[in-house]
């Protein structure tokens, strides 16, 4: 088949490990209906018509064989009653699903089915109505007819319409049981050229969808033989087999365009155009790709440049998708040949990347005043040969070099000098993690950053590092171990909350209402939502944005956007304008990119509030004490 | 046997580059290129000059993009900004200056540009023989144009830059720094704040994602100082900053300061600076 051949010709990833979280996602995820879930009422209206179809289905193979052979019954269960009243109680229920959907498309209509293929959708609509009355009416006949091996009665929908069925019950029976396996097999051949597609993909998407933590970007590998050498994805022959799914996979419910930062300020980005682009590409150089003959650039083409660039890699998307799609894999692979192998890529954000690869931070500055920061407040740096402390520091470049983010490295540094806790900073030794260079696309800079890191780390015998920046935090504990780093990585408002949890610091409350904004990186890439929120409730009253937890809305700075010009109105101020909403006095953050990026949101829009990081607001309750 | 190319007989680098040629031993010849700049066709007569000759190169622009491509035509490696040579040993300037790499030469054949400013300018009289590379198909420079600046100094190039933040207040709040401007002979630059709101094109930010410059004088007037920007104007000899926040964190970048409104002060040191000028 066509598009087996296809996967079987795509590049290899390894997403076979894990057996019992891919076991795991597949109950949760596809029978659970988890994500689809997150939406309450398109998730009932989807649960409704696909738990239908689970107990639905040997019904349909048995019409399958029944239109065959009139007298075969499924073995044992063709004779169940109460299996027959779940049948006619799931009919309804994939009706009611279908009322609810039209009821949707055509009267709420979400701004997340722009550019959708609605058509499409509403043909798919009508056969699933079809499949389930044509079912209803055979059932029906053959009760009328007489030809049920069940009992009647247990058929309270069936055996209600066989009343209607009238003479010549036994000619209609037929009749409708060949008008159903005819539907049925008019859609199977209509499944591979619509996006319902995803009834035979989505579970197989999902079952090699990532098992560990979102954040982590999957390597390439520059050690291989030069035919498996693969620099990103330039045309559809770049593409790993989980990409290639992940296209078959879509459904274009648009939860991604409606989660999705950009989209909502005015962006070109679309995480489903992205998706349906490279779909379209796939089916349309398919054959190309087969025959070894000429491809286009996706980029361009199927998907337009302004998109990639757009992407925040907040991972909203992914996080929503019901089907497991990773989108950000997608468009980081996309950057990854732009940026390596065709040198196209923002103006702008060159000297970011020159900065982080020749002198070891963004904003090159010089790696000599790294420790400058923290110059009187007695922090041991550990120099060469020195034994490594109980928990490291890792101060990350924001927190180094620029004043806004500096102040929540200080406040974290008092307050674990106040705990007494055994820590040291690396200072001149640290440098950036590579982490603005790989979601920009340069594998080759952050690889090299991530191997002097891990060498550092290792001589020194690190084995416990705080890390006051998500990005960092997501780089070290997450991509690290790729490249034999292994450590114990925690945030600072974790170890922050475990030292405030064992009594070590014991903050005033005060009666300020406190917001708190969560770092894409934290919460939703690496799960850490709660212990801020305990250190917020610790110091003053908690309020919170409708976007928070999991469910975040990005500061506009992740992938590399730090270093970029916006396009269409800035994230930041949207996100400012959320947190007024909440009529709270204070912004709490706990990343550096954050703070600066709502500080200047607060001030282009003037709005009251004070951003101010978690660490700091801790520091000023411990010492009004 | 060493082939040199030569931008030019007298050229500072190039002559540097004959320097390295005559260090690696045996007889250097020298080459010149006319016509229009073509690295291709320009590498192409190179090779064809070469015989199975080494090839070294001055460590400019031109020469390192002509090597390269000397190199790619040969399908042998290439080593740029070389600072020394001992057999197939090679120490080379890298990132910038910060880095020196020692690196071995896996080739019989050497192609090398000499890194600027590591070897001393030959002295000896140099005789070029004259190369006519083909220009059939050939990418080729025809003309260069400069941006239009219209008829001000560019921002890059400004000996003098007055550069406006939020503090400016408006659009029509950059007429007084464009007035002490034109007094100073500078180029008029703005913060991120300011091309956001629409007051300056995007051509006008200074800063991490706009230009970068590297004028003797900065004045950043209602610019508070976040590191995007100071990322922007870190290469000025001298910041004069002015704004009316004591706290503003451009202070602790700044060589001299003024507390105060810029509103009143830009237009006193344009004032000032007519009296001195005697108009």
């Amino acid at each position: 088949m066509f598009l087996t051949r296809l996967v079987r010709a795509a590049r290899p990833l390894k997403r076979t490990d894990d057996v019992f979280r891919r076991v795991e996602n597949e109950a949760t995820i596809v029978l659970g209906q988890r994500k689809l879930f997150q939406r309450l009422v398109p998730g009932a209206m989807h649960a409704l018509i696909f738990w239908g179809f689970l107990v639905l289905f040997p019904t349909i193979l048995m019409a399958g064989i029944g239109a065959i052979d009139r007298d075969w019954s499924f073995p044992w269960l063709g004779r169940q009653g109460w299996y027959m009243a779940m049948v006619d109680v799931f009919i309804v229920a994939v009706l009611v699903g279908i009322a609810a959907a039209v009821w949707i498309r055509k009267v709420v209509r979400p701004r997340r089915f722009d550019g959708s293929h609605l058509g499409e959708a509403d043909l798919i609509l009508f056969m699933i109505a079809l499949v389930v009355l044509t079912l209803l009416g055979w059932h029906a006949a053959r009760i009328a007819a007489g030809l049920n091996e069940w009992p009647a009665h247990w058929s309270f929908l069936s055996n209600a319409v066989s009343h209607l069925v009238g003479s010549g019950a036994s000619a209609r029976e037929r009749i409708l049981v060949w008008a159903h396996v005819g539907v049925i097999l008019t859609f199977l051949c209509y499944l591979p050229y619509s996006k319902h597609l995803h009834i035979a993909t989505a579970a197989i998407n999902v079952y090699f969808s990532r098992t560990r933590r979102p954040g982590r970007l999957e390597p390439l590998r520059f050690d291989v033989p030069e035919a498996e050498l693969r620099f990103g994805a330039g045309t559809i022959r770049d593409l790993t087999w989980k990409e290639m799914v992940d296209s078959f996979s879509c459904t274009e419910c648009g939860r991604c365009q409606d989660v999705c930062p950009a989209y909502a300020t005015g962006k070109s980005l679309s995480p489903k155009l992205v998706i349906m682009g490279i779909r379209d590409q796939v089916f349309a150089e398919g054959p190309n790709l087969l025959a070894g003959g000429e491809l286009t650039p996706i980029a361009g083409n199927g998907v337009p440049e302004d998109m990639i660039w757009d992407c925040v890699t907040c991972g909203a998307c992914v996080h929503e998708c019901p089907v497991s799609i990773e989108h950000i894999d997608h468009i980081v692979d996309l950057r990854r040949d732009l940026v390596m192998v065709q040198s196209s890529f923002p103006a702008e954000a060159e000297s970011m990347l020159r900065d982080v690869e020749r002198v070891g931070n963004p904003w090159g500055k010089p790696q000599g005043d790294r420790e400058s920061w923290a110059e009187g407040l007695g922090v041991r740096v550990v120099a060469e040969g020195e034994p490594a402390p109980e928990i490291l520091y890792w101060v990350g470049c924001a927190a180094a070099y620029d004043e806004r983010a500096r102040v929540a490295a200080e406040s974290t540094v008092k307050l674990l000098q106040k705990a007494g806790v055994d820590f040291a900073i690396l200072g001149a030794r640290e440098s950036c993690t590579g982490d603005p260079a790989r979601r920009m696309g340069n594998e080759y800079v952050f690889q090299a950053y991530a191997e002097q890191n891990v060498a550092t780390l290792n001589e020194t015998g690190v084995t416990k590092i705080v890390a006051s920046c998500p990005h960092c935090l997501n780089s070290l504990g997450n991509e690290y171990p790729d490249f034999g780093g292994r450590y114990e990585v925690v945030h600072h408002t974790q170890l922050l909350a475990e030292l405030l949890r064992d009594g070590k610091l014991e903050p005033a409350k005060s009666e300020t209402e406190i917001t708190y904004h969560d770092s894409c990186y934290l919460a939703r890439h690496n799960d850490v939502a709660a212990e801020p929120r305990e250190l917020v409730a610790a110091v003053g009253k908690p309020v919170e944005m409708e976007k928070h937890g999991k469910n975040t809305f990005c500061c506009g700075a992740g992938g590399a956007h730090m270093w970029m010009e916006e396009r269409g109105s800035p994230i930041n101020e949207e996100r400012v304008r959320q947190a007024a909403e909440t009529g709270a006095e204070t912004l709490a953050v706990a990343c550096p990119f954050c703070t600066v990026m709502l500080d200047d949101g607060v001030r282009a829009s003037g709005k009251q509030l004070r951003v101010v990081d978690v660490s700091t607001l801790l520091l000023e309750g411990v010492s009004d004490t | 046997m060493t082939l040199v190319f030569l931008e030019g007989v007298d050229d500072e680098l190039s002559r540097q580059a004959v320097t390295l040629a005559e260090s690696l031993g045996g007889d250097v010849r020298a080459v010149t290129v006319d016509g229009p700049f073509a690295p291709a066709a320009w590498a192409a007569a190179i090779v064809d000059a070469a015989g199975g000759d080494d090839i070294v190169g001055p460590g400019s622009d031109r020469g390192n993009e002509v090597l390269a491509h000397v190199a790619a035509q040969l399908d042998l490696p290439f080593a740029a900004n070389v600072s020394e040579v001992r057999g197939d040993q090679l120490t080379r300037i890298r990132w910038g200056g910060t880095l020196l790499e020692e690196a071995r030469l896996h080739a019989d054949r050497k192609v090398l540009t000499a890194a600027p400013f590591a070897f001393v300018a030959s002295v000896d009289s140099t005789q070029a023989q004259v190369l006519a590379p083909n220009l059939d198909g050939a990418v080729a420079v025809v003309d260069h144009i400069a941006p239009d600046t219209g008829g001000k100094v560019s921002l890059a190039d400004a000996k003098v830059v007055v550069s406006g933040g939020r503090g400016v207040g408006s659009a029509e709040g950059f007429a007084i720094l464009e007035d002490l401007a034109a007094l100073l002979d500078a180029a008029v630059g703005c913060s991120r704040v300011v091309t956001s709101a629409g007051w300056r094109p995007h051509s006008d930010q200074v800063g991490q994602t706009g230009t970068k410059v590297s004028p003797d004088l900065y004045i950043a007037c209602g610019i508070s100082g976040a590191t995007q920007h100071i990322a922007g104007c870190k290469g000025a000899k001298a910041l004069l900053a002015i704004n009316a926040d004591r706290e503003a964190t451009i202070f602790a970048h700044a060589d001299y300061a003024v507390i105060g409104d810029l509103h009143e002060i830009v237009p006193a040191i344009a004032a000032e600076l007519r009296k001195v000028k005697g108009s």
